[in-house]
């Protein structure tokens, strides 16, 4: 018995449905039967199909919720329509394979681009964009640092601002400013600045400093707060000179121009963007900082030394720091780019001999910097 | 059979929100890595629910070809965007010191690439698309249509968008008269001027916003209160002029014997928009709303723990919740932040997406459909790029 006396024979009778033979734009009208092994698609005139069962796919995803368009595996172009709901229902019982991947074509070419794009942006991120800004950086007119600078610290300070109205207040008591110069003209006078510092105190509760392009020198309320004698913020003071004369701030800021579009490249749009992008951006600059920040340790203890403070207000400092964030979970730490606090207060205490020092400021100007924002 | 063919829509809103919904989902758990397969698959659907003459579109793109042009376009984009932008942001604080010039420089710079991806992504999506198993195609042609592009943008905003209609045309006929369906060419016919009609509300929209504005900036208040009318009239126009000119675009096409007849109508496209949008608001708003309340629950029984403890209540109260842990506090706000990202995404889709695609697909016909009859298959466009660098650039966004 021939396979097509097996097709008459079978009782059913044939389900129309619509082919494409994917050679010209016209559907051909076929009866379908469906025999135990196969698919036999026969057209009014011409050969018939057998499309062997385990080897018909379905078009996933599909819109319409009972039309079954099949494929036969290896084959791209022709398609079979069904519209009978009944039918469909029983090919989907009898075909073994409906849902089954084509196999994965080009593995290999995958493989090797992934390896260059992930090299490529690895390339570009960590060693071309902060080579190319270290070298930039130097280069830069302190005017465009200075104009750098003053937009970053607007919008910290509009940034910092819980309420949304106006930026955060700097501090600007009279006696206050006069004890912060006092302690910036003391610690400076050995430096060779690369342009006059700027130095501001923000009425904020939080504990930290920072430095922008152009010189500006940033405390907040909450470090004035919580430190327990004029050393301790000479270290800090100090340690964000540093920052200001190895020109990080500004290589930080060339730095984030060039690896924030690369990593938007990589993310795309996935979650309105622009949040991931800047905790992902926060995370590589952290890691990028160690070395300047140890630079900046090293520079602040000679600057304190040769400025005859103390230089243990930075041992001090750092106890303090991790004090308050020793129990936190570590990833606390690389979002407040100070690398490891422990090694830093071992080379403080190191560097540190309590011999002919004062102390950076008097009780009294101590007491006016402390008060500086009431 | 020389009958016009209409086009059915049969994509329904629930299959598709739960496709989209699953795929977004999946896209934010892999940080965006499934979104080739998400687009994949919400292509799918969309064409396979548009049917003129009653058979599906069918959409051929695969996940990995996708991803695969992705990463191509990454390894070059990544040096041009890396360096250029650096570069540029070094210049533009050396030189103007401010980085307002950087970020116009660096978007003016990319601006080409963009044009050009808009191109080969159209060519991707052309070369992946059949109906009734014949391929659609488009001719190479990215970087004619990138510098076109450029210079049809310059002309318009010189004549301060007078000239709009001619970008419309000519760019729309470059993309149209490299596109093929089979063997056969379509053609884009019409002129520019035709489309100067649809852009009447958008002129007296803009001339009455600018009249007003300018009146309130001379000190005569008394006209502000057209302003909003103005405001909601430049809509409408600029709607208006997308619907009518996509009409009269699409019905100047003939592809050898066959032509195509689109009749989209402006004010349904508002009501899709409106009532869409009103109740992906009104969804969003509300699940914002619930989360927060479970959210501030939660934060009150922490407390109300402390004070039964015999708390001071003020004081210690705060106490209790900056014991709260860090990252608790923190996975809290990134899931309700992705939440409400990924339900604003599908529920867009759904209420605006899918409907404006249901009425541009039922308005659209094939007129003279005997001559399909002549049209064959054309050969594989293998294009292994795949529209890598629009989506790299995200400006091949919608799906």
């Amino acid at each position: 018995m021939t396979l097509r006396d097996e097709v008459w024979s079978t009782p059913a009778p044939p389900v129309f449905g619509d082919l494409m033979d994917g050679e010209r734009a016209l559907p051909l009208r076929v009866a379908v039967t469906l025999t135990a092994t196969e698919l036999v698609i026969a057209p009014g005139d011409g050969e018939a199909l057998h499309w062997p069962l385990g080897k018909l796919r379905r078009l996933l995803d599909q819109a319409h919720p009972t039309d079954l368009v099949l494929a036969q595996a290896g084959d791209p172009v022709t398609r079979l329509v069904l519209r009978d709901k009944g039918f469909a229902r029983q090919i989907e019982g009898a075909a073994p394979a409906l849902a089954k991947r084509p196999p994965v074509q080009n593995a290999g070419k995958l493989l090797g681009w992934s390896v260059a794009a992930v090299a490529s942006v690895a390339l570009i991120i960590f060693v071309l964009v902060p080579v190319m800004a270290n070298q930039l950086a130097t280069f830069l007119p302190p005017s465009g640092e200075k104009a750098l600078g003053d937009t970053t610290f607007e919008q910290i300070r509009t940034a910092l601002d819980n309420t949304g109205l106006d930026p955060v207040p700097m501090c600007e008591s009279p006696d206050g400013l006069a004890a912060l110069a006092k302690m910036e003209a003391r610690l400076t006078e050995t430096v060779d600045l690369p342009y006059p510092l700027t130095v501001r105190v923000l009425d904020h509760e939080m504990i930290n400093a920072f430095a922008l392009p152009g010189g500006y020198v940033v405390l907040f309320d909450g470090l004035l707060d919580m430190a327990e004698d004029p050393d301790e913020i000479a270290a800090v003071f100090a340690h964000e000179v540093g920052h200001v004369v190895a020109r990080d701030p500004s290589r930080m800021a060339l730095r984030s121009a060039g690896s924030i579009g690369v990593l938007g490249l990589l993310f795309g749009d996935f979650a309105g963007g622009a949040v991931v992008l800047f905790l992902a951006e926060r995370l590589i600059q952290a890691s990028y900082s160690q070395e300047a920040e140890m630079n900046a340790d090293i520079f602040a203890s000679e600057t304190l030394e040769a400025a005859g403070v103390s230089p243990l207000g930075l041992a001090r400092m750092f106890e303090r720091f991790e004090q308050l964030n020793g129990d936190q979970p570590s990833l606390l730490d690389h979002f407040m780019a100070h690398p490891d606090l422990v090694s830093r207060i071992e080379r403080a205490e190191a560097s540190g001999s309590e011999a002919e020092y004062t102390p950076s400021l008097t009780d009294a100007e101590w007491q006016a910097l402390k008060t500086i924002c009431d | 059979m020389s009958e016009a063919l209409g086009t059915e829509f049969v994509g329904r809103k629930g299959a598709y929100f739960w496709l989209s919904l699953k795929t977004g989902l999946l896209t934010i758990l892999t940080l965006g890595f499934y979104r080739f397969w998400m687009k994949t698959r919400l292509r799918r659907y969309m064409w396979s629910a548009i049917r003129p003459g009653g058979h599906p579109m069918e959409y051929l793109g695969t996940p990995l070809e996708k991803l695969l042009g992705f990463l191509v376009a990454v390894v070059f984009l990544a040096f041009y965007i890396g360096i250029v932008n650096l570069i540029l942001m070094f210049a533009s604080f050396s030189l103007f010191a401010g980085n307002g010039a950087a970020y116009a420089l660096s978007f003016i710079g990319i601006l080409p690439i963009i044009f050009f991806a808009q191109y080969r992504a159209r060519r991707y999506i052309l070369a992946r698309t059949r109906w009734r198993g014949i391929r659609f195609g488009l001719e190479p042609g990215a970087w004619g249509y990138a510098w076109r592009a450029a210079l049809h943008w310059l002309a318009t905003i010189a004549t301060a968008g007078l000239l709009l209609p001619r970008q419309v045309f000519y760019l729309e006929k470059y993309r149209a008269d490299r596109t093929f369906f089979g063997d056969k060419r379509l053609h884009q016919g019409g002129t520019w001027t035709m489309l100067y009609p649809p852009m009447k509300h958008l002129l007296i929209a803009v001339g009455l916003t600018v009249g007003t504005v300018l009146a309130g900036a001379y000190g005569d208040e008394s006209t502000l209160f057209i302003l909003p009318v103005a405001l909601f009239w430049l809509m409408f126009g600029a709607i208006h002029f997308r619907v009518q000119s996509l009409r009269l675009l699409t019905s100047h096409k003939t592809l050898g014997g066959i032509a195509l007849k689109a009749e989209p109508k402006t004010g349904r496209v508002m009501k899709i928009y409106s009532v869409g949008y009103a109740l992906v608001y009104t969804v969003v708003g509300a699940l914002f709303f619930g989360l927060f309340i479970v959210i501030f629950a939660a934060v009150m029984s922490v407390i109300g723990g402390a004070a039964q403890m015999g708390a001071e209540f003020d004081v210690e109260m705060f106490q209790a919740l900056s014991n709260v842990p860090f990252w608790i506090t923190t996975a809290l706000t990134i899931m309700l932040y992705f939440t409400i990202f990924l339900m604003w995404n599908v529920l867009s889709q759904v209420f605006v997406g899918l409907p404006l695609a249901a009425h541009y697909a039922q308005s659209l016909s094939v007129q003279n459909p005997g001559a399909l009859t002549d049209i064959r298959q054309r050969p594989r466009d293998e294009f292994a790029e795949a529209e890598g660098f629009a989506e790299a650039l995200d400006v091949g966004a919608a799906i």
